[in-house]
């Protein structure tokens, strides 16, 4: 897996997987007027982001900012210096803007992230919190003259209790240490986004992260019993529990999970875990259409089949896949459908189950042999958006739909990318319903890119005129604020805005992400 | 009991404008009508609510919530008015509002796994329904024959199932609610993932009727497991029975059932259903597993193993379904059956880490019979869910002064364990005393915070939660 990571390095360079943008001076200048500007040079973003919540940083000195902040960091815990601020500047999200922090805060402790709000209350600043920058909404971006409050330093696991089966962790410990140091205690956190690598239980939590294993596991905040949360004001909030049950007040645990920092800071969580999952037994299947694969995996919904996993890739993802791993995917299928059954002496039947169902529907059913086929399956789905990165810029998208509407969702796709003169990958955890349709083009280009990004909203457009969500796992960020407005409607948005007044009066919190708070 | 001002009358002019919106028919106003409402399954606990209405559908629960809002009466949302909090006490008068007229099941769909109800269909009509496809639903509160799907979200009601299949809110995946303000939201969706916004659903799931009317909900369904199967182990003490537990989750294995009772309570179900139980145990301890045929049979050899092992005196499997659900009837009727032993029965629900739950059991005879109260204690041991139950003659004495004070130091116990004043049952008017202790100031003034940004006017079940 660190091979995967270190492409991610050389992909990317330095300040994020950034790539070549066009110019729109008239983008950044209206970046500019809320505090948001454009890092290099783009064709256009996502929303206008013509609000930051009326919280726009005044003309605070930086000089008695930075020196309040030190009154109580440590000297290396606040970053100043121009290119290693720029590294925190924005997430891995096309098309959003990000401003040019006045500090960026490496918290180490509950403490520093509480120093870093009050300080920012004080002058009045907007504050992003950051996990590992993976996010794909531009919710991480920083916000030009704010502060950027990394937990990304705050890497320990403080407490594995086996006998509760949960653990305790500091918020910058990523999704796969986390994963690995519980495993080696015969325990199981499920949640594994496929940036399990490089994303951090802060972000995971951030965003209400899902993964491979929802379908049968479910998301992030399923596993969440309690919380430590810093507020807009610096005050410490615990939240929830470490019993299993416990229903004492309001579900504030949940509100904070998926919130897109804009609630609160959360520097510390308690997770409950599984045992152990029993080794999976892996199939796949190839089909002629991607409909019929959709159809194949409302079949087995149906059907009530409980597979742990259930990918779906398309012709277009398999061969980038295949390319990328230096593998032999069978690429010419127009579609493949990937599953596992992790029930131990059950999951060979389960599998074979499975697999009738999907032959019924015209799939061409083949079994892992061994272990390392099952794994080259496996690390194909997982690896689809790096291997489609190298193909030029990309717009993923994350679309949720009821599944026995998947069919229509891919048909749709198809019918976009033909309208648009686009290569539209499909991939996704189909057993969710849960697509990442993603487009990769010439961002040179700028008809491609207007394209490409007219075809990012034709796909979400076509999600919700299914009875779908405009994000199924990836969140809302910059990127999709406007579409949350329409996906919520007005009562709801309102409703969004009081509860954020109710936590984050004075809007310091990552202000003008998720929603805008001006009418 | 309620110690609140009563702050609210309705003028004649508000009723008729009632009976205008709902129709006389859905208008109770005279005592013999409305008596039954002044309480709900919470002993000690009586108010008599100004009037009752029995909405048929979500514009006339606007209509109501509106008209509340602007003449500034509270509402009081009621489902099958089966809580054990007394959340739906009209402490302070105004409208308990009753969902149960709107009982709709609209729809289960097998393609989607997923059943949408109106508020007021029960708890057990749409797990029948959802059995009739071959669907399951998971949570099952020990009240499923009387309490609605609204109230068990509004509730986040646990149940018999709790450790495998988790509690109401690991189902809810969208909901149709009125705004104090007569608006109507919906929030969540029909879909597996969705994290578009704040996760409303979830703030509004164990909200107990504080923020919103719930009108409509859709909740995900599970495959039927092909089969269940039950055992029961009886142990000489609870602390051999709590070492069964926790050798038995040691194990990796997550049953469906995980129950105890302890010496008194098997004494109680006994005593009034006859069910042979092992009178001179220290505890029972009932397990049990669905699923494959196969998964069943080797999960419950492991149980029985286990508690063999820890040196049980005896232990029983169910050959049927039927043999099954007479071992499951000893749990579910503990309940009626503690409460054929005295006029009144409080029932409590304190959550302790697991490991600790012999202690805490421990700890709650000890506090017992320091106050000299008749207390048995059963509940989910594989949550750690304890439910002690005290039972006694209101006309005896201090005995119901006992009762309370004894009941005080069992929450501060479950809290000094590390445990919680409720898992299930929520906070309503009876715990409100406690609710600081547990969750402390700060989070307390957030949560008010939270309530006036849903109820600026305070007219939603106004006092309960902390509110
Ligand atoms: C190749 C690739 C594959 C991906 N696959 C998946 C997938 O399968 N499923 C999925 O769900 N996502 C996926 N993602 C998206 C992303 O990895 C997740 O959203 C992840 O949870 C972000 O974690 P992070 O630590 O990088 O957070 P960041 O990107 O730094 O932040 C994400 C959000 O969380 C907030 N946040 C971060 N830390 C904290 C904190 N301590 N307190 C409060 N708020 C905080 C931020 O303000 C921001 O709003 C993928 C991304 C990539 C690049
Ligand atoms: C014998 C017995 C056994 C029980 N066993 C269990 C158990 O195993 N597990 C468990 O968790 N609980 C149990 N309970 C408690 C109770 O049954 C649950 O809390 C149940 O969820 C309440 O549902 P209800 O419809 O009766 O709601 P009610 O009692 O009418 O109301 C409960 C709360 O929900 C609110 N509410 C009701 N309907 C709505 C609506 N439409 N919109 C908004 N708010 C609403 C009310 O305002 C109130 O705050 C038991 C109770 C009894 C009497």
């Amino acid at each position: 897996m660190t091979t995967t990571l270190d492409r991610i390095r050389i992909t990317s360079g330095s300040g994020g997987p950034r790539r070549e943008r066009d110019t729109d001076p008239g983008a950044a200048q209206r970046g500019r007027a809320e505090g948001l500007t454009y890092p290099g040079r783009m064709a256009t973003t996502r929303g206008s982001t013509d609000d930051l919540g009326g919280s726009a940083p005044g003309p605070a000195d930086r000089a008695q900012v930075l020196a309040a902040l030190r009154e109580h960091l440590p000297e290396q815990a606040v970053l100043t210096d121009h290119d290693l601020v720029q590294g925190y500047r924005t997430d891995r999200a096309m098309f959003c803007p990000a401003g040019m922090p006045l500090a960026v805060v490496l918290a180490r402790e509950t403490a520093h992230v509480q120093h870093a709000l009050r300080v920012a209350s004080r002058f009045g600043l907007p504050v992003v919190p950051q996990g590992a920058r993976s996010g794909l909404s531009g919710a991480a971006n920083a916000i030009e003259g704010g502060l950027v409050v990394s937990t990304e330093k705050m890497t320990e696991v403080l407490e594995l209790d086996v006998a509760n089966r949960f653990v305790v962790t500091q918020p910058g410990v990523l999704n796969a240490e986390l994963s690995r140091h519980v495993e080696a205690a015969g325990l199981f956190y499920p949640p594994d986004p496929s940036s399990w690598e490089f994303c951090s239980i802060g972000g995971n939590l951030g965003t209400n992260s899902g993964g491979l294993c929802c379908v049968k596991y479910g998301v992030t905040a399923d596993y969440v019993l309690g919380l430590e949360v810093v507020l807009a004001s610096g005050e410490v909030l615990r939240t929830g529990r470490r019993t299993v049950k416990g229903v004492a007040g309001y579900d504030l645990t949940r509100l904070f999970v998926g919130s897109e920092g804009t609630l609160g800071i959360i520097t510390e969580a308690t997770l409950a875990l599984r045992p152990a999952a029993r080794r999976p037994r892996t199939a796949a299947a190839l089909f002629a259409s991607g409909r019929a694969a959709a159809e194949a995996v409302a079949a087995v919904v149906a059907g009530g089949h409980q597979p742990s996993l259930l990918e779906i890739m398309d012709s277009t993802t398999l061969r980038a896949a295949s390319d990328y791993l230096r593998a032999d995917l069978p690429a010419d299928a127009a579609a493949m459908l990937l599953w596992q059954c992790d029930t131990g002496e059950g999951a060979e039947a389960e599998v074979r189950a499975i697999g009738a169902v999907v032959q019924g529907c015209g799939g061409e059913v083949v079994e892992a042999a061994d272990q390392a086929e099952a794994d080259l399956l496996l690390a194909a789905r997982r690896c689809v958006l790096l291997a489609l990165e190298r193909l030029g810029t990309t717009l993923i998208d994350d679309v949720c739909v009821p599944r026995s509407r998947l069919g229509e969702l891919i048909d749709g796709v198809a019918r976009i990318a033909a309208e648009r003169s686009l290569v539209i990958g499909v991939v996704g955890h189909a057993g969710d319903g849960n697509m990442h349709p993603t487009v990769v083009f010439d961002s040179r280009d700028a008809e491609q890119t207007a394209a490409a990004l007219a075809s990012f909203d034709d796909v979400m457009a076509l999600g919700l005129e299914l009875g779908g969500t405009i994000t199924g796992e990836h969140g809302v960020g910059v990127l999709k604020r406007e579409w949350l407005a329409r996906e919520v409607g007005p009562v709801g948005l309102r409703v969004h805005r009081d509860l954020k007044r109710a936590l984050d009066p004075a809007g310091i919190l990552n202000p003008g992400k998720v929603f805008s708070l001006a009418d | 009991m309620s110690t609140v001002e009563r702050t609210h009358t309705l003028t004649d002019a508000v009723l008729a404008e009632l009976a205008g919106i709902v129709g006389p028919a859905n208008l109770l106003v005279s005592d013999g009508d409305v008596e039954p409402y002044a309480r709900d399954a919470t002993p000690l606990f009586r108010a008599r609510p100004d009037a009752v209405v029995l909405p048929t559908d979500t514009a006339q629960v606007s209509a109501v919530l509106a008209l509340a809002t602007r003449a500034g009466f509270p509402v009081i949302p009621r489902g099958g008015g089966s809580n054990l909090a007394a959340m739906t006490v009209a402490e302070r008068g105004g409208v308990v509002m009753v969902l149960t007229r709107m009982n709709q099941i609209r729809e289960i769909s097998s393609d989607e796994l997923l059943a949408v109800v109106q508020p007021g269909v029960t708890t057990a009509e749409l797990a029948d329904a959802a059995a009739a496809k071959g669907l399951l639903y998971a949570p099952d509160p020990g009240s499923r024959t009387v309490s609605t799907v609204a109230g068990n979200v509004a509730t986040c009601a646990g149940g018999l199932r709790g450790l495998k299949y988790g509690v109401t809110r690991n189902y809810v995946l969208g909901l149709e609610a009125v705004l104090p303000t007569g608006e109507v939201i919906r929030t969540g969706s029909r879909l597996w993932k969705d994290v578009a916004g704040y996760d409303l659903t979830r703030l509004l799931t164990g909200s107990e009727g504080t923020l919103a009317v719930i009108t409509e909900v859709t909740v995900a369904l599970l495959p039927m497991p092909a089969t269940v199967g039950t055992g029961v182990a009886y142990f000489d003490s609870l602390a051999d029975a709590g070492t069964a537990v926790a050798r038995i989750i040691g194990l990796g294995v997550l049953p469906a059932t995980l129950e105890f009772l302890d010496n008194r309570c098997i004494n109680a179900v006994e005593d009034s259903n006859h069910l042979g139980l092992d009178r001179t145990a220290g505890a029972l301890l009932l397990f049990g597993d669905d699923g494959p045929d196969t998964h069943v049979a080797t999960s419950l050899d492991r149980m029985a193993a286990t508690c063999d092992v820890v040196g049980a005196r005896a232990v029983t499997r169910a050959r049927d379904v039927v043999e099954s659900d007479a071992l499951m009837a000893a749990r579910r009727c503990s309940l009626p059956a503690l409460a054929r032993l005295a006029p009144i029965t409080m029932l409590e629900d304190v959550t302790v880490p697991r490991p600790l739950l012999a202690r805490m059991v421990d700890t709650i005879d000890t506090i017992a019979a320091q106050h000299h109260v008749v207390c048995a204690t059963f509940g989910h041991a594989g949550d750690g869910n304890l439910h002690p139950t005290i039972v006694f003659d209101p006309h005896d004495g201090d005995a119901r002064h006992r009762a309370e004070a004894a009941f005080d130091k069992v929450f501060h116990a479950a809290m000094d364990l590390g445990g919680t004043i409720t898992g299930e049952h929520g906070i309503g008017a009876a715990k409100r005393p406690w609710m600081a202790a547990r969750l402390g100031e700060d989070q307390l003034a957030l949560l008010r915070r939270v309530k006036s940004a849903f109820d600026p006017a305070g007219i939603l079940n106004p006092g309960k939660l902390g509110s």
